[in-house]
């Protein structure tokens, strides 16, 4: 084949390359819209209307949303509840898997032990997790309680009740969730590795020690990753819902009773479609508002091959 | 990089380096032992509590492991509920779930990552943007839609969605990565020898992307078994629910009973560490490997 026989025939796929790309993205496409865009759109839609899963619509303006925010203390409730549950659990959670991370980033024996059995609890699922650490935190036979009761009997003090007390119910799912931080530690673990080792050669030579070299070093080429789990985390810590419902139904006294939760009620048991809408717009907002105040935090990021 | 004076410090003379890192590596070893230990000790405190009897439960850990296992409890655990029942519902979701991600990331990762088309960067985008939104959002008018056209009540919108790259956005990010990374140089040659796009995809780029195909059925699976959430609101009739769906059923049903509720959880559980352990590599590569790396 000459050679200007092959490039007409390569420019020839390139014409044809703009419609093969439609027909090969064509079943996400249609999902886009299908079970994407249209569903953002009707949300949208509905939070401004009545609707109970019967006859139409019905326009009622701002009302769902002046509804849930001036006359509805539950709404408030189940927000405060979730912004307690993502201010604790996502630096909680961002501090154990670094330093997981941290401690596995080292040259040592059977590192790759290690690092399946912090990540193992990742793949329990959350119903098994929850049935768990339910009997862990059970107030009288549980594990965590036996274990502390030298402590108790020392400070004379009533064994803490944990998910059965509404001062720590929220504090219990956290102090839970924190099971699982090896789930970030992995992505911590990757880009760790990409750090180029003379950076620690040269800390070296210079007499920095391993401290420093984490401080100076390691940390702040972290923080692309950091970042992807805050902002992640923030987005899944908004949605919390499923713990709570298996562990301890909202309680006691609906301190655990998230915003997921409400929003989950209105719209299965109340088919209060409308409110549950507004409920769910609200949630994007906060979120949304959320994420755009953390991505300010992106200057303070550093990536790698930016610098020269 | 700087270089800081503040980084000079005092070192005792008398340990050489071999030794110093000796001690090093010992402390490291010691808290990552004393921390595998209490991330263990979950699993471990399950599997004795699942062979206990009643009242050893309730004699916690002066009893750490169980005078007779009461191996019978996990026999009850899958007998007393239709166990087996939602092991198949659990596998049908599960099977159509790999099927139709495999069907929908494959072709569009495809599209992202190899064809040039209007639009392409701006959806891919728009893509990546749909991994934020929360699901509340979408979920209320699925549900209607679903209810308008009668899917509510069957396994439908658990399924469908995936052949429509319904939650695959990572997959699809995962895969164009993936996909990006065969040299141009393979499929320029095979169109100059007269191959198509779809005979590229099927015959070169699937085949080489293996491992990746293999990381994308692996989290689906495990996703989809673990899922509790899309299960809860779509499958009313009993008779679909699934393992996810039994087990919480089975708390229910059985209060304070953590013998059994332990057996049935481990049993759950049981095929999803099985897996992992099999094929860790492709688990930790798959989440890493997308590179969130800047």
């Amino acid at each position: 084949m000459s050679k200007k026989n092959k490039t007409s025939s390569l420019s020839g796929l390139r014409k044809q390359e703009k419609k093969l790309g439609y027909i090969f993205a064509s079943p996400w496409l249609i999902g886009l819209v299908i079970f994407g865009a249209f569903p953002i759109l009707a949300s949208l839609f509905l939070s401004f209307t009545r609707y109970r899963m019967v006859g139409t619509p019905e326009w009622i303006g701002l009302a769902n949303y002046r509804a849930l925010m001036f006359n509805d203390s539950i709404f408030w409730t189940s927000l405060w509840n979730t912004l307690y549950h993502v201010f604790l659990s996502v630096p909680l959670g961002l501090f154990v898997g670094i330093i997981l991370a941290l401690l596995l980033n080292s040259k040592i024996r059977g590192i790759g032990i290690y690092r399946t059995l912090f990540y193992l609890p990742n793949v329990v699922s959350i119903v098994a997790m929850s049935l768990l650490w339910l009997w862990l935190f059970q107030p009288n036979f549980g594990l965590i309680n036996q274990v502390l009761s030298p402590i108790y009997n020392l400070f004379n003090m009533e064994p803490l009740g944990w998910y059965r007390d509404a001062d720590l119910s929220k504090l219990t799912l956290i102090l839970m969730g924190l099971w699982t931080a090896g789930g970030s530690m992995i992505i911590y673990l990757a880009q760790m590795q990409d750090i180029p080792k003379d950076y620690y050669e040269a800390a070296e030579i210079d007499g920095a020690n391993g401290f420093q070299q984490i401080i100076k070093i390691t940390l702040p080429l972290m923080t692309p990753s950091i970042f992807f789990n805050f902002i992640m985390g923030i987005i899944a810590g908004f949605q919390v819902f499923a713990i709570a419902y298996i562990m301890t139904q909202g309680g006691p006294g609906r301190s655990t009773y998230y915003y997921g939760y409400y929003l989950f009620d209105k719209m299965i048991n109340d088919n209060n479609m409308g409110q549950a809408s507004a409920m769910a717009w609200i949630l994007l907002l906060i979120t949304l508002v959320i994420t755009l105040i953390a991505l300010t935090l992106n200057r303070f990021v550093f990536y790698l091959g930016d610098q020269d | 990089m700087q270089s800081d004076n503040t980084f000079k410090e005092h070192r005792d003379p008398k340990l050489t380096l071999k030794q110093r890192r000796l001690i090093k590596n010992t402390l490291i070893h010691a808290v990552l032992i004393l921390l595998a230990f209490v991330f263990m000790f979950p699993f471990l405190w399950m599997f004795f509590t699942a062979l206990k009897t009643p009242a050893e439960l309730l004699q916690g850990i002066e009893v750490l492991l169980p005078k007779d296992p009461q191996w019978e409890n996990f026999r009850v655990a899958v007998t007393t509920v239709p166990f087996f029942m939602y092991l198949k519902n659990s596998l049908i979701l599960v099977f159509f779930a790999v099927l139709g991600t495999l069907f929908s990331a494959t072709l569009s990762a495809y599209a992202f990552a190899k064809l040039q088309w209007p639009g392409r960067d701006v959806l891919f985008v728009v893509m990546l943007a749909t991994m934020m939104i929360p699901a509340q959002v979408i979920l209320i008018p699925s549900y209607i839609l679903y209810d308008l056209i009668g899917w509510l009540g069957t396994r439908l919108p658990l399924i469908v969605p995936y052949f429509f790259g319904g939650g695959a956005a990572f997959y699809i990010f995962l895969l164009r990565q993936f996909f990006k990374g065969i040299p141009k140089e393979l499929t320029e040659s095979a169109i100059v020898d007269g191959a198509g796009h779809f005979k590229i995809f099927f015959y070169i780029m699937l085949p080489l992307t293996r491992p990746a195909l293999i990381t994308v059925s692996l989290l689906t699976f495990m996703f989809v078994w673990n899922d509790y959430f899309g299960p809860l609101i779509y499958l009313s009739n009993p008779d679909h629910w699934t393992l996810a769906l039994g087990l919480r059923g089975f708390q229910t049903q059985f209060t304070g009973r953590y013998d059994l509720m332990m057996a049935a959880a481990i049993l759950v559980m049981l095929p999803t560490i099985v897996l992992f352990f099999i094929a860790q590599k492709y688990f930790i590569e798959g989440i890493t490997f997308t590179g969130i790396k800047g």
